[in-house]
């Protein structure tokens, strides 16, 4: 059963290069926005395996509050572009 | 192993997003960067076995520090150079009057 949660982290840190390379090139800022939001779901699911991996189950409360919040931040800057804030 | 990969993997992306939100004069790319420093933070804390201070560092790092950056340069201006070249546009005026 370990070995599957390294290969779910394994599979993490390759996603984790990939938003980190179209963070820093992405020409617009859309781009950079899309990586944020990936980053935090990445951020998420990263939690919840650390909270399997560490056997605690309160860690599942962080993950929780960023899923709900983690979007917020996106929706704003969405808003600002737009133009409509 | 893997798992001190993938830790030392968001290391390197928290300290190139710190410098990146220095160096780049596009304020709103600094405050993304910004969020992306928080988020990176917060997992760390979790790490460090501290679940209480990750949770109050994802909410006022995710919403409330973004919010207000926004805000703040909703009402200024976007660019960081943006305020020194009308400054200077202004003495360039009142010169050639």
């Amino acid at each position: 059963m370990e070995y599957i949660i390294y290969f779910a982290l394994s599979i993490m840190a390759v996603a984790l290069v990939f938003v980190a390379i179209r963070f820093i090139k992405g020409p617009t800022t859309g781009d950079r926005v899309i990586a944020l939001d990936t980053l935090t779901t990445l951020g998420v699911s990263g939690i919840v395996l650390a909270s399997y991996l560490f056997h605690r189950f309160i860690y599942l409360d962080v993950a929780l509050v960023y899923g709900v919040l983690g979007f917020i931040g996106v929706i704003v800057i969405a808003r600002y572009l737009e133009g409509a804030l | 192993m893997i798992f001190l990969i993938t830790v030392l993997l968001i290391l390197l992306l928290m300290v190139g997003a710190a410098i990146y939100a220095i160096v780049q004069k596009d304020l709103l790319f600094a405050v993304i960067a910004s969020g992306v420093i928080s988020l990176i933070l917060s997992i760390l804390f979790l790490i460090l076995q501290a679940p209480d201070v990750a949770l109050t560092e994802a909410a006022i790092g995710v919403a409330l520090t973004t919010i207000i950056f926004i805000i703040t340069i909703r009402n200024t201006v976007r660019y960081e150079d943006e305020r020194n070249k009308k400054k200077k546009q202004k003495n360039v005026k009142k010169l050639a009057k």
